[in-house]
């Protein structure tokens, strides 16, 4: 591999660019604003930054091999496990129960007049357009289900008399089922 | 610090720096790139993942169709048949589709119980719709598996069977096995399923009388919708969605890891709603009145008593199960009479007992081999 020289003046064309493109952004932010702008990350800072110095500190006393990312990762799932344990004991108590029950009360109570009057609105839609609504067809299809079930009883019905007929005229016959 | 070419620090990196000062270990060279390595494959894949998503093929192993009932169908996997005995697998209603047995060639339940020699049977319950919502617990015990249970004998042309339920299929199997003896069950296994519901867990606490109104549910719902079937499962472990992508970027590297997760990943999020009747009874009579070792069930006019089960017991628990604990699942082993009974507890949860690596090694070996010399 040759060095031609063209590199070094492109980079340095790069670096041209970058620093007269923050001059002007830099300027461009830089006109004095009538109230300072409120920074939403203010209550978060002093936490991150002494996270991220924990980190470092953490890494610099630890030599940087491929171990790193496995460490990392254990030291997630070990995170994550203990939010688990801390969670599964706040929901097993009588506590979380009772708040959890009294939510979905509370939104069968709001859901069910609301579902109601859906199916009302939607089932008058259909009527109006001469459809079937899911009502109608929900009952289609459970009497389609009893229909299934009725002829099956039949079949078994009347593979008992061919088993009896098959046994002979002496024979005992075979037990109904249950239905 | 004069001007450096790039391939003079590659050239550093691969064989160090030639006076030996400030050489590289060659170990530690080998691991860069090796991790390195990696981080393309998880790139590569990650990418693959988001923007040419693939439709796992699941449940490849070859199957007919015995009988079919409404939604429910019964589905035989033939094998060689070195047994004689067949297995029907009664697997939960609801909540999730029972292709989770049969998910990947390599790492199917089904497949290695055909492959050991078993004629068996899958009884898939179906994805109920709002016609089925009046299907109850009892019709399912009483009009559903004996049905099931008399086809699996016919077509297999044997005078029993031995029963595997898992997950609610063993309290819905084992009220089948215990109210009609009558029906020939040589053996009985119970796969992770619920017995004694005093000690279920979150979910029995969730679900206690004093603090969920069941018929208020079922009234105003009808049916337990599929959203809010994951729902339920969800808060059950909330951190589970974290350390699964998680995991899924740590191992995104492993093309077979990769395989493994899209397959599972396409059923953990195919949820399945409950029928209304079904969702009350089951909540009712097995959650708060833990109505089946009180033995005060009583389906299609036949009382359902754990102790008239005789034959031979194989009941498996997941040490880290938090949907059927260890020990709401041991407790079939004191509530029936069989005298050839044995339990056994296996690391992993409720899933990773039937699927998955671990399962292959540690579950299902240890569940043919119970049946084996019982299904001659």
């Amino acid at each position: 591999m040759t060095d031609t020289g063209g590199s070094p003046q492109l980079f340095e064309m790069w670096k041209k660019q970058l620093e007269d493109g923050a001059q002007a952004w830099g300027k461009l932010f830089g006109q004095p604003a009538a109230a300072p702008p409120t920074d939403p990350m203010a209550f978060w800072r002093p936490l991150v930054e002494q996270w991220v110095q924990a980190s470092a500190r953490a890494f610099a006393q630890t030599p940087m091999t491929p171990d790193v990312m496995g460490q990392w990762k254990q030291f997630l799932d070990q995170s994550i496990d203990a939010w688990s344990k801390a969670l599964g004991q706040v929901m097993n108590t009588e506590a979380f129960a009772q708040t959890l029950g009294r939510y979905l009360d509370q939104w069968l109570v709001t859901t069910a007049p609301m579902k109601k009057a859906a199916e009302q609105g939607i089932d008058q839609a259909l009527q109006t357009l001469n459809l079937a609504s899911r009502t109608q067809l929900t009952a289609v299809a459970r009497q389609i289900v009893e229909l299934e079930e009725r002829v099956e009883r039949i079949e078994d019905a009347v593979n008992a008399v061919l088993r009896a007929v098959q046994r002979g005229p002496d024979a005992t016959p075979a037990p109904r089922e249950r239905a | 610090m004069g001007q450096e070419r790039f391939a003079d620090i590659v050239e550093r990196f691969a064989s160090g720096y030639r006076d030996g000062a400030a050489a590289v270990d060659p170990d530690a060279a080998r691991r860069w790139q090796e991790e390195l390595e990696r981080q393309v494959r998880r790139a590569q894949n990650l990418a693959d993942m988001i923007g040419n998503p693939t439709d796992p093929k699941v449940g490849c192993t070859p199957r007919e169709e015995i009988y079919r009932t409404n939604k429910s169908r019964l589905y035989r996997y033939r094998s060689r048949r070195s047994h004689r005995i067949p297995v029907l697998f009664v697997p939960n209603l609801g909540i999730s589709r029972p292709y989770i047995f049969d998910l990947l060639p390599g790492g199917s339940f089904i497949e290695h119980m055909t492959g050991q020699g078993f004629d068996f049977y899958l009884l898939d319950w179906g994805v109920f719709g709002p016609e089925d919502n009046g299907l109850t617990f009892e019709d399912c015990v009483a009009k559903i598996l004996p049905k099931m249970a008399r086809k699996v004998l016919e077509t297999s042309e044997t005078d029993s069977l031995s029963v595997l339920g898992y997950c609610m299929g063993a309290p819905l199997s084992i009220s089948f096995v215990a109210s009609h003896p009558e029906v020939p069950v040589a053996n009985y296994i119970d796969m992770a399923g619920p017995i004694d519901f005093s000690q279920i867990g979150l979910f029995g606490l969730w679900l206690d009388r004093r603090f969920f109104n069941v018929d208020r549910f079922v009234d105003t719902l009808g049916a337990v919708p599929a959203d809010l079937v994951k729902a339920g499962f969800k808060l059950l472990k909330p951190t589970m969605d974290l350390s699964t992508n998680i995991n899924l970027w740590w191992n995104s590297w492993n093309d077979k890891y990769v395989e493994g997760f899209n397959a599972l990943n396409k059923w953990a999020n195919e949820y399945v709603a409950f029928p209304g009747e079904f969702f009350r009874q089951w909540v009712r009579d097995f959650y708060q009145d833990n109505k089946l070792v009180r033995g005060e069930l009583n389906f299609g006019g036949r009382p359902v008593r754990l102790s008239s089960v005789t034959c031979p017991l194989f009941v498996v628990g997941a040490r880290e199960d938090y949907i059927a604990p260890p020990a709401c699942v041991r407790a079939l082993m004191d509530a029936v009479s069989s005298r050839d009974k044995e339990y056994i507890e296996l690391p992993g949860g409720h899933i990773s007992l039937i699927a998955g690596r671990g399962a292959a090694l540690h579950c299902w070996p240890k569940v043919s081999g119970w049946l084996a010399p019982r299904s001659a």
